[in-house]
């Protein structure tokens, strides 16, 4: 129990700390391969700092929906954060869900987000929220497949299994292929859901265009902060599950303090690795047109099933 | 000539009724017409084949004091021979109705609103009266350009509403947008109706930020103005302040030393270029293409800092003067100017291959936000985003100004209309705009940079000038007043005629794609109010 606890402490601490992180480094990539010095890394902790400080602005159109939003967009991010192994096998909420309460706790936060940029009666969120509830519905099956695949290889939903077995290579196959078809895809689904180009671009100042950033264009003070940073909560659950699931080794199997030290900084390397690939591909191309985001993530979709598939003809 | 002996012959044989008056300047007819005939004789200059008029500008001016009229003034383009054909009419008395042509001629909708806010002259027949720069909030009775109301007053404000044009059925919704934006953009308000995600209308709102320009002129005198013309529109402050030192160069007859007119032609280039390059940017930053807007703004940057070492400003402010240029370019400069662009241009060649490779990219640009050529030439529509339509025309190759008689100059020309079309011709121009400063180190001669004007011009004299600025055609009307002063200056920037084209560019293309067309168009908000 007391392991447990702490466990969950330390994890929730690992990803609040890391999650502005990420953004910091996929923005500093990003300024870096347009010649630009650019914030610094720690840009985004002094603005979640400087945004706690302030005054939420609420429109008096707005009903409870869009001040709950931001604690449940923070909270089921969160807790679908501590259903995903980071630099220990061992997730901290192991007892109480596997992948499919990760998938749905993340669809929650989502739904919210659309409802709140209902309320506020905006043109743009509304438009926001019917372009975030097409990509998320989209998403969702890609998701739920693509980890399908793996878990079929390691025979539990339970993510805690899946990277453990993975991490000591028990009972994996020699043949990659179904693993690589799950991560493309899940790879699409993390630059759909994070709301990263060419999806979303999160750095445009154009109402028109935007997915989630018109969905939280009514946002100010901690409300805003509550959801920036859960943004990069989702994005830190999607990096991790990335590499945790498809390549956990390095990850501490054991509670010993040694592993779990090393599990951390291999950790931090592997997901800032991910991070700084994003910022490459944002630089790199173009946002798609807002309908051509179907096929991508119909592409998604399709490899992930491609996954599943493979594994069944290759056991058999 | 023969030409336009041949306009004027068709006219006057069409119409024996009009009177043949004095050219106002050079390749140009000018015909005084009843005011009964205007809308068949607009007409036939707009549609009869051998004529093919575009209209180019519409403007009234109050005549007062002088004598107590209104004088409605058309000027037409011919599309063969670019020769200007000018109407005019007087409304005398109490007389404030006019015939509106815009039933025939739909580039005259804007002009002929703004004739009816400025001067309270009522357009009959116009099919869309609502107001257009007076908002409704402006009390009922002012016309700010009528030469009874003063251009320090202070206005009070009244109740009114807007009415848009409703779109009405099941899942339409409209989305208005502005006229305060979340980047940093001028204010201008765009209502959509929407069924879903396609665009079914738009309608503009514009003229937030009415700031009398035309009635500033008026209290300026001749030679003083040059200052307020480089203010119309700040990114265009060579363009404009050049056609209104042309347009007071030819009240005043007064010759440009050749010299001071290769200057000038160098530094309208210069503007086209750092404008170009901010525009291409700006295109691929829409599309969250944030590489090549990296790069475009670099260079764009290294051009604004040329021109500061050039002239002391970055926007090419107060280089311009009736009479020539305020500075000299040494040839030493000339030099730096040109190996400057040496060293952009390879770069920019890259840029524009990475651009048109990127297929990402492509898929985004190619296809949307067509303007049409029809669409285009019944607006009237020119500049860049005229020629990525069809629309074959530039001032500086049909009636050269500045030194452009003696340098050539290759017009880019596209026809699809989308947003690609429109990159692509700024993509050409930067390049002919190099190549033309090149030339033109080697062609410019040595001499004096301005000329003093000797002479003050008769009260009631007016004259057209026109400059093709980056964004298109500039036209400046001056009319002299008493003392050197200006009577009536009627400012043109191309924006005022593009803007509407946008409404029709937009159908049926996706509302997340507007914010892409309405950046490949890139007009100016300023130039637009006035």
């Amino acid at each position: 129990m007391l392991e447990a606890t702490t466990l969950i402490v330390a994890q929730t601490t690992v990803l609040l700390a890391v999650s502005p992180f990420l953004v910091g480094l996929i923005r500093k990539v990003k300024a870096r391969l347009q010649l630009r010095r650019g914030a610094s890394i720690l840009q985004p902790y002094a603005d979640l700092a400087k945004l706690f400080k302030k005054q939420p602005v609420i429109s008096t159109t707005t009903s409870w929906i869009f001040t709950a939003t931001p604690y449940i967009v923070f909270a089921s991010t969160l807790t679908a954060g501590l259903l995903v192994p980071t630099f220990t096998s061992q997730t901290p909420m192991n007892f109480s869900g596997n992948i499919i309460a990760l998938v749905y706790l993340l669809a929650l936060g989502t739904f919210f987000l659309i409802l709140a940029g209902l309320d506020a009666g905006s043109a743009f969120g509304g438009m926001g929220g019917s372009r975030e509830a097409i990509v998320a519905s989209l998403t969702e099956p890609a998701m739920i497949l693509s980890i399908f695949a793996i878990a079929l290889t390691a025979g539990s939903t339970n993510l805690s299994t899946v990277v453990h077995k993975t991490a000591v290579l028990e009972g994996i196959m020699t043949d990659p292929s179904p693993h690589l078809m799950a991560l493309a895809a899940l790879f699409i689904v993390a630059l759909a859901e994070t709301g990263r180009v060419p999806v979303d671009n999160p750095a445009t100042h154009l109402e028109l265009t935007m997915i989630h950033e018109a969905m939280v264009l009514e946002y100010s003070g901690r409300h805003l902060a509550l959801l920036e940073w859960a943004a990069g909560l989702k994005l830190a659950v999607f990096l991790s599950l990335i590499t945790n699931v498809f390549a956990p080794w390095g990850i501490a199997t054991t509670v010993a303090p040694a592993a779990i030290g090393i599990g951390l900084l291999v950790y931090i390397i592997k997901i800032a690795v991910l991070a700084v690939l994003i910022g490459v591909l944002e630089c790199m191309f173009a946002k798609l047109r807002l309908f051509r985001v179907t096929d991508l993530l119909g592409v998604a979709f399709i490899l992930a099933l491609l996954g599943l598939l493979f594994f069944y003809i290759l056991r058999s | 000539m023969t030409e336009a002996r041949h306009c004027d012959d068709i006219l006057k044989a069409a119409f024996p009724a009009v009177r043949q008056n004095d050219p106002v300047c050079a390749k140009s007819s000018h015909f005084l017409v009843p005011k009964d005939l205007l809308p068949a004789i607009t007409h036939y200059i707009h549609t009869q084949p051998s004529l093919r008029g575009r209209l180019t500008l519409l403007w009234a001016c109050d005549h007062r004091p002088v004598r107590d009229t209104y004088g409605l003034y058309y000027l037409f383009t011919l599309e063969a021979s670019h020769h200007w054909v000018v109407l005019s009419t007087e409304l005398a008395g109490t007389d404030r109705l006019f015939p509106s042509i815009t039933p025939h001629i739909h580039a005259a909708q804007w002009y002929e609103r703004e004739i009816r806010d400025m001067f309270g002259l009522i357009p009959q027949g116009h099919p869309d009266l609502r107001r257009l720069v007076r908002h409704e909030h402006w009390p009922k009775g002012t016309h700010p350009l009528r030469k009874d109301f003063s251009w320090d007053c202070v206005l009070g404000r009244q109740q009114g509403e807007h009415r848009f044009r409703h779109i009405e059925g099941e899942g339409v919704f409209e989305v208005p947008v502005g006229p305060i934006h979340a980047g940093i953009i001028e204010s201008g308000h765009f209502r959509f109706s929407v069924a879903g995600e396609p665009i079914m209308q738009l309608e503009l709102r514009h003229f937030w930020k009415h700031r009398g320009v035309e009635k500033l002129f008026e209290e300026q005198t001749l030679i003083g103005a040059v200052p307020l013309a480089e203010r119309v529109s700040g990114d265009t402050a060579v363009g404009h302040s050049l056609a209104y030192c042309q347009a007071v160069e030819a009240l005043l007859h007064l010759e440009v030393p050749r010299r001071a007119k290769y200057l000038r032609s160098l530094f309208l280039e210069l503007e086209r270029l750092y404008n170009h390059l901010a525009d291409i940017g700006a295109i691929c930053h829409d599309t969250a293409y944030a590489l090549a807007h990296a790069h475009c703004d670099r260079m764009k940057e290294r051009i604004m800092q040329l021109n500061d070492r050039l002239t002391g400003s970055r926007f090419l402010r107060g280089v311009m003067r009736v009479g020539g240029v305020t500075r000299d370019i040494e040839n030493a400069q000339l030099t730096e100017i040109v190996e400057e662009l040496n060293r952009i241009q390879p770069d920019f060649s890259e840029v524009g291959a990475i651009i048109f490779a990127n297929a990402s990219l492509t898929d985004r640009l190619e296809t949307t936000g067509i303007l049409h050529e029809q669409t285009a030439w019944d607006h009237a529509v020119m500049g860049v985003v005229g020629r990525a339509s069809g629309m074959n025309g530039d001032l500086r190759r049909d009636r050269p100004f500045a030194a452009y008689d003696e340098l050539p100059v290759n017009v880019a020309l596209y026809r699809y209309g989308d947003v690609r079309a429109r990159l692509r011709v700024r993509g050409d121009e930067i390049q002919e705009s190099i190549r033309l400063i090149r030339e033109l180190r080697g062609r410019i001669p040595e001499g004096p940079i301005a000329n003093e004007p000797s002479c003050s011009p008769n009260p009631g004299d007016w004259t057209l000038a026109a400059v093709e600025g980056w964004r298109g055609e500039i036209l400046y009307m001056v009319m002299a007043g008493e003392g050197g002063r200006i009577h009536r200056c009627k400012v043109r920037d191309p924006s005022f005629v593009n803007w509407p084209a946008i409404q029709w560019a937009v159908l049926g293309n996706i509302i997340a794609d507007f914010p892409l067309i309405n950046k490949s168009f890139n007009l100016s908000y300023a130039g637009n109010d006035l």
